[in-house]
């Protein structure tokens, strides 16, 4: 594998509060590798921001170390931060300016020529469709432009790696997936992209891989199949026209390797297998040969909120009617 | 030099913001030439004309400098609302340096006050006002740290409490205090001793003092002196201070 473009050790990072030292980030190791999409998913308070402000040189960490690049962002902020790109959880872009007008800056700011800057503000202008309001202020931009223009700015001067923090909340399900198209482009464009999120289908979808936090620490690592193999497996539901066959069924089931686990009970099959899309033809090959009548069958896949159930205890979609929005 | 550069980039983004607003310029005029068509008359009478001079030689140059500060103390305001946008967050991201993202907004609003200052020294001039050319121009000068002494504050307060309902009561206590122990009102001269002495803990008193003796020519003078004493060092403190505020600060 080539070298990891951000490292983390053991990285602590504890708020003072009236009840005791809120432990935001809690001893996170971590490592991502160039041109991939790492996701970073949790609910809100897991310390997906404080991460990244310690990652980008904003807030400096308790204790633990931290790499961009190669370099630390404690003793080399200067170097970290000329080789990343940063869109915070509130945007970034200037209001009273326009797209392009926030985009030469920032290009400027990392001492890009007028020219330079000028050009590349034109080429991603074109390669993430801001074209149409580029020239505009950006006080009169909708929620989903002023998050692509946001994007465009975090990589202005082509970093070695991006981080986005919750770059979709707010969005409506539209531009969600016009923000999930333009950040598949970022993979095309060969950025390093470090995203958080506490969306499950957004983690799901864009990441190559991802890590899981909860409470400041990582509860589980890896791609999202990996990380749904963790939980028992795909869950096969099979409806039955009568129930004379089950004893049949339960025998003819024990002997099948690829069944992980079943029950049967009146009409209703529950078989718990590996890789569901794969068994589900044969199954039904099968029930077709023994002249077992199927009345329904559907396949469910875990969801990364299974993974986070068995990893915590909560589901993620509980946690998030408990934390507000903080920090 | 990169630090020249990035202040001259962050400075011309704040000044592109007045231009397509210059409203605010408008604005800010508004007060002082509510004081000098309202207020002033009344100081006539009460003060009197003592000889040549207009009283409106005692009072406008108080008023500049009045200015000046209220102009600064406001803009935390402002960013309050680049906090909220991320704008300040994306700049500490960058390899800006801290000073120059103080310092860029901090030279427009000194650019903002030379320009209303300058315009209302011009619409006093018809209602009686003739300041000394040459004290007027060292009058600039320390109207100038003024603002940015205030203007830095604001900034650094904005910077710490990043929520308009926090910021305000500390606003409003510090301004009240500062203009009425300024001497801008009335002259400290009728005050009883204990305000005189307090108000020598005022960093507009003594610019007020010197703004008086500045437009009526008088250069070489303790007061004008004592303005720059007490107003360089205060400057250098303060921004400082509101540098490390730039550094610290956690949206
Ligand atoms: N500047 C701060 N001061 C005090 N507590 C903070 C600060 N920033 C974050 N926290 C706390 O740290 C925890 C993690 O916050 P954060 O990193 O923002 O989580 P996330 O981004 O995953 O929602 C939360 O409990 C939050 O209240
Ligand atoms: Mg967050």
């Amino acid at each position: 594998m080539p070298d990891a473009v951000v490292v983390t050790e053991d990285l602590k990072k504890y708020f003072p509060s009236r009840n005791g030292p809120v432990k935001a980030v809690d001893g996170v190791n971590l490592e991502v590798f160039p041109g991939e999409i790492f996701g970073f998913l949790g609910p809100n308070g897991a310390g997906k921001t404080t991460t990244l402000r310690i990652l980008t040189t904003l807030v400096k960490a308790d204790s633990g170390a931290a790499t961009i690049a190669g370099f630390d962002v404690l003793r080399e902020p200067g170097d970290v931060r000329r080789n990343i790109g940063y869109v915070g959880q509130a945007g970034g872009a200037d209001r009273p300016a326009t797209g392009r007008e926030n985009l030469i800056l920032q290009g400027r700011l990392y001492d890009m020529t007028l020219q330079q800057a000028k050009e590349r503000a034109a080429e991603l202008i074109a390669a993430l469709d801001l074209t149409e309001f580029a020239d505009r202020i950006a006080h009169t931009y909708s929620g989903g432009q002023l998050r692509r223009l946001d994007v465009a700015l975090g990589i202005m001067h082509r970093p070695k790696v991006l981080f986005l923090d919750e770059p979709t909340t707010g969005l409506d399900p539209q531009n969600r997936a016009n923000l999930w198209i333009q950040i598949g482009k970022l993979r095309d464009m060969g950025v390093t992209v470090f995203l958080t999120t506490h969306y499950l289908e957004e983690a799901d979808t864009l990441s190559d891989r991802l890590a899981i936090m909860d409470h400041g620490k990582i509860v589980a690592e890896g791609t999202p199949t990996e990380l749904k193999k963790l939980v028992a497996g795909d869950t096969i539901s099979v409806g039955l026209m009568d129930d004379r066959k089950n004893a049949a069924i339960a025998a003819l089931l024990a002997q099948k390797p690829y069944v992980r686990d079943f029950t049967v009970d009146d009409c209703h099959l529950r078989i718990v297998v590996e890789e569901g899309s794969k068994v589900m033809p044969e199954l039904l090959r099968l029930f077709d040969q023994e002249s077992i009548e199927v009345a329904t069958i559907t396949l469910a896949v875990p969801t990364l909120d299974d993974v986070f159930l068995k990893q915590t205890g909560r589901t993620l979609r509980d946690t998030e009617s408990a934390g507000g929005e903080q920090g | 030099m990169k630090l020249l550069r990035d202040i001259g980039l962050l400075y011309k983004r704040k000044l592109m913001e007045t231009l397509r607003n210059p409203i605010y310029i408008v604005m800010s005029m508004l007060t002082p030439v509510l004081y000098l068509i309202l207020f002033s008359p009344l100081l006539n009478k009460l003060v009197g004309t003592g000889g040549t001079r207009s009283v409106l030689d005692l009072f406008v140059p108080g008023l500049l400098v009045i200015v000046a500060f209220f102009n600064g103390l406001f803009v935390g305001y402002g960013i309050i609302d680049e906090i909220r946008n991320g704008v300040i967050e994306r700049f500490r991201a960058t390899p800006t340096s801290r000073f120059a993202i103080l310092a860029g907004p901090v030279l427009r609003d000194t650019t903002n006050v030379l320009v209303i200052v300058t315009l209302f020294t011009l619409v006093s001039v018809p209602f009686g006002f003739r300041p000394d050319p040459v004290g007027w121009l060292v009058l600039l000068v320390i109207i100038s740290m003024l603002i940015i002494t205030t203007a830095s504050f604001g900034y650094a307060l904005g910077l710490i409490l990043k929520e308009e309902d926090r910021l305000s009561p500390i606003v409003q206590g510090v301004n009240l205090p500062i203009l009425l122990l300024s001497g801008v009102l009335l002259p400290m001269e009728l005050a009883p001793t204990w305000l005189q002495v307090l108000a020598h803990f005022n960093p507009v008193y003594y610019s007020v003092e010197a703004a008086r003796v500045l437009c009526a020519g008088t250069i070489w003078d303790a007061k004008v002196g004592y303005a720059f004493l007490f107003m360089v060092p205060l400057t250098v403190l303060v921004v400082a201070w509101a540098t490390r505020a730039v550094r610290s600060v956690v949206a």
